[in-house]
């Protein structure tokens, strides 16, 4: 078992590793997880809002979006703090169905909605981002296993790649579900595992701060997910639609060069349908 | 079950049960396989755990008439003080001791079900090997150091508040309801190599057992060692034990120890006190170096 190849070296590690875990779960996952579902809240009050929101974020520039932000802050936690999971996970010995007392079943659901996470993103990431920018990667592999479907420059591809079909809105419903209750009872948890509240008097209290904010979460991440589903295509946004014979397909509206370009000439293309294979007529280099 | 209580069945009340079965998991010895045995005792009021165990022993034979060896388990103070006789019975752990089969009968009519524990290697039947909650105690250093040929004069005193503190978890009696219902403490139980002598093999268990999880109750004892005022004297070696490999970190804070403790600790209070002191001194370790 990889726990116990892994528990000879790492053992002497094993209080840190934990602290850590524990750590990266609230900052900066919880807090990437709170911004993520709220930017993409935003999309309730229509694309232009929602596409304004990406253009934010996109402003910092290709660099600092990718170096700086993707991957230290966000892909590199949730991996530590997923893979780490998973040998938790694999370590305990849920017993549930003898001692179904409500602290149990909560530990064992934080459980399961940690590895439900852990799928969830990963798959989320590749269908959404494709995982990295590199274009043989982009054109390779994630072009033809459908994934890379988010352009930041034309947001409203995030809103019909949930549309598209209705095991994408449930794995969305599903995942964003699981991550905020994970989030919220991991509150709790932490507040025991930093000795923050201590007597079975705050703990009970410490409950509603955390149930507060995982039911916040819970309505964000519905209203992304609305938002999403209702979602029309850009209108007189930034981004003016082009009629093609397939009202579905959007054309490659996007063709003006942008800073993100010069990583991925690929990224232009924008109208990409699962099946079809990869469509080169959008390029401008 | 059925909504309308038949009162010849087991179950309808203390007055009308006549009989009922107790299944038990028994194991011939160490490593050997185990196996369900079907037992029928005549019923009698007020019966516990242990007595049912003496009249299964007095008669040896299974409920289909087949003589067999005597059921081994363990008891000493019969008033759950002692911690011996803890067994999983009817699939919670508990002392078969205070284990009282009315209420058994009640919860589940016409049977008991009794497994040993599950997370401590089997010695024989429901006789289980729990020395690794007592290397557990040598870890952590679970006594007050005043060994002396000198006389030391009386020791500091001790405030209302920490006396009352200490008392709850000084009732703690390594019975291991805690361990066996946490879901982060896991079983260790090596097989002897051949040609292995017993010393090579404790020191080898010694080593595994040093690296399992503490468990609730050890964390609950450092709690109560370094709050008294002498054991404080000598708390850093209990915080090494608490966060070296297999300390607090290894707790997932689902709380089960304290719902299963007989002796109502407040472990999960201690747990997150000494979460807060475990932090502070790790931090403490690296920069006052
Ligand atoms: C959606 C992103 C995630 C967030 C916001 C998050 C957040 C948290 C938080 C705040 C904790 C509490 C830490 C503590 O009790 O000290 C936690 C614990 C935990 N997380 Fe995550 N987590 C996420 C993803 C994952 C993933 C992908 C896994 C992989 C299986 C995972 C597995 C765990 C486990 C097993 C625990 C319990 C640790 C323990 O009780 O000791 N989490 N998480
Ligand atoms: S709170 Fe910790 S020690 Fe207690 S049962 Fe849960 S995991 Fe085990
Ligand atoms: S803390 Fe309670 S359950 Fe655990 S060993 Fe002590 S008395 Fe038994
Ligand atoms: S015999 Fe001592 S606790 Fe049951």
């Amino acid at each position: 078992m990889e726990a116990n190849c892994l528990a000879p070296s790492l053992g002497r590690y094993e209080f840190v590793l934990r602290r850590l875990h524990s750590l990266t779960g609230l900052m900066p996952i919880g807090g990437y997880l709170a911004f993520h579902l709220l930017t993409n809240a935003s999309i309730i009050d229509g694309v232009e809002v929602y596409q304004r929101r990406a253009d934010q974020i996109h402003e910092l520039g290709v660099t600092t979006v990718v170096l700086l932000l993707e991957w230290p802050i966000i892909f590199i936690p949730i991996l530590f703090h997923g893979i780490l999971g998973i040998v938790i996970v694999s370590r305990g010995k849920r017993n549930v169905a003898d001692y179904p007392f409500i602290g149990n079943i909560r530990y064992t659901l934080q459980r399961w909605t940690g590895v439900i996470a852990f799928l969830f993103i990963i798959w989320h990431v590749f269908h959404m981002h494709g995982w990295f920018k590199a274009s043989w990667w982009v054109e390779n592999v994630v072009r033809p296993l459908g994934g890379g479907r988010f352009d930041p420059h034309n947001a409203y591809t995030a809103a019909q790649a949930i549309q598209e079909s209705v095991w994408v809105q449930a794995m969305f419903f599903v995942g964003v579900l699981a991550s905020v209750y994970h989030f919220a009872n991991g509150l709790w948890t932490m507040g025991i595992t930093w000795g923050v509240w201590t007597s079975p008097r705050a703990q009970r209290w410490a409950n509603v701060p955390c149930a507060a904010v995982g039911v916040f979460l819970a309505c964000a991440g519905v209203a992304a997910l609305i938002g999403m589903l209702v979602a029309d295509k850009p209108g007189a946004g930034q981004v003016p639609p082009v009629q093609t014979q397939d009202s579905r397909i959007p054309t490659p509206t996007a063709s003006v060069p942008s800073p993100v370009e010069f990583a991925n000439p690929a990224r232009i293309e924008v109208s990409r349908f699962p099946s079809s294979p990869p469509q080169r007529a959008g390029r401008t280099t | 079950m059925s909504s309308p209580r038949d009162p010849y069945e087991h179950g309808g009340g203390p007055a009308r049960r006549e009989a009922f079965d107790v299944v038990v998991l028994r194991q011939d010895g160490p490593g050997k396989p185990s196996y369900w045995e079907r037992h029928r005792v005549a019923y009698e009021p007020d019966m516990n755990v242990i007595s049912v165990l003496q009249r299964i022993a007095a008669n040896a034979r299974t409920a289909e008439g087949k003589p067999v060896a005597p059921i081994a388990w363990e008891c000493n103070c019969l008033e759950e003080v002692c911690g011996a006789c803890t067994m999983v019975i009817n699939r919670r752990v508990r002392q078969a001791c205070t284990a009282l089969v009315d209420r058994l009968l009640d919860e589940h009519p016409g049977q008991i079900e009794l497994r040993p524990m599950s997370k401590f290697p089997v010695i024989r039947d429901l006789v289980v090997d729990r020395s690794r909650m007592f290397e557990t105690l040598k870890k952590i250093r679970a006594w007050l150091p005043v060994d002396s040929y000198l006389d030391m004069g009386p020791g500091p005193r001790q405030s209302q508040d920490n006396q009352e503190l200490a008392y709850v978890l000084s009732k703690c009696m390594t019975c291991g309801c805690c361990l066996e219902a946490c879901p982060q403490y896991v079983k260790i139980e090596l097989q002897r190599q051949p040609g292995e002598t017993d010393e090579q093999f404790d020191q080898r268990q010694k080593a595994a057992f040093d690296r399992g999880f503490l468990g609730a109750f050890a964390i609950a004892q450092i709690d109560l060692f370094n709050t008294n005022p002498i054991g404080e004297m000598t708390s850093r070696e209990r915080l090494d034990a608490l966060v070296a490999e297999g300390g607090i970190q290894v707790c997932g804070n689902a709380q089960n120890c304290v719902r299963v403790c007989p002796k109502e600790i407040p472990l999960t209070r201690s747990i997150a006190r000494a979460g807060r002191i475990a932090t502070r001194h790790v931090l403490k370790r690296w920069f006052d170096r």
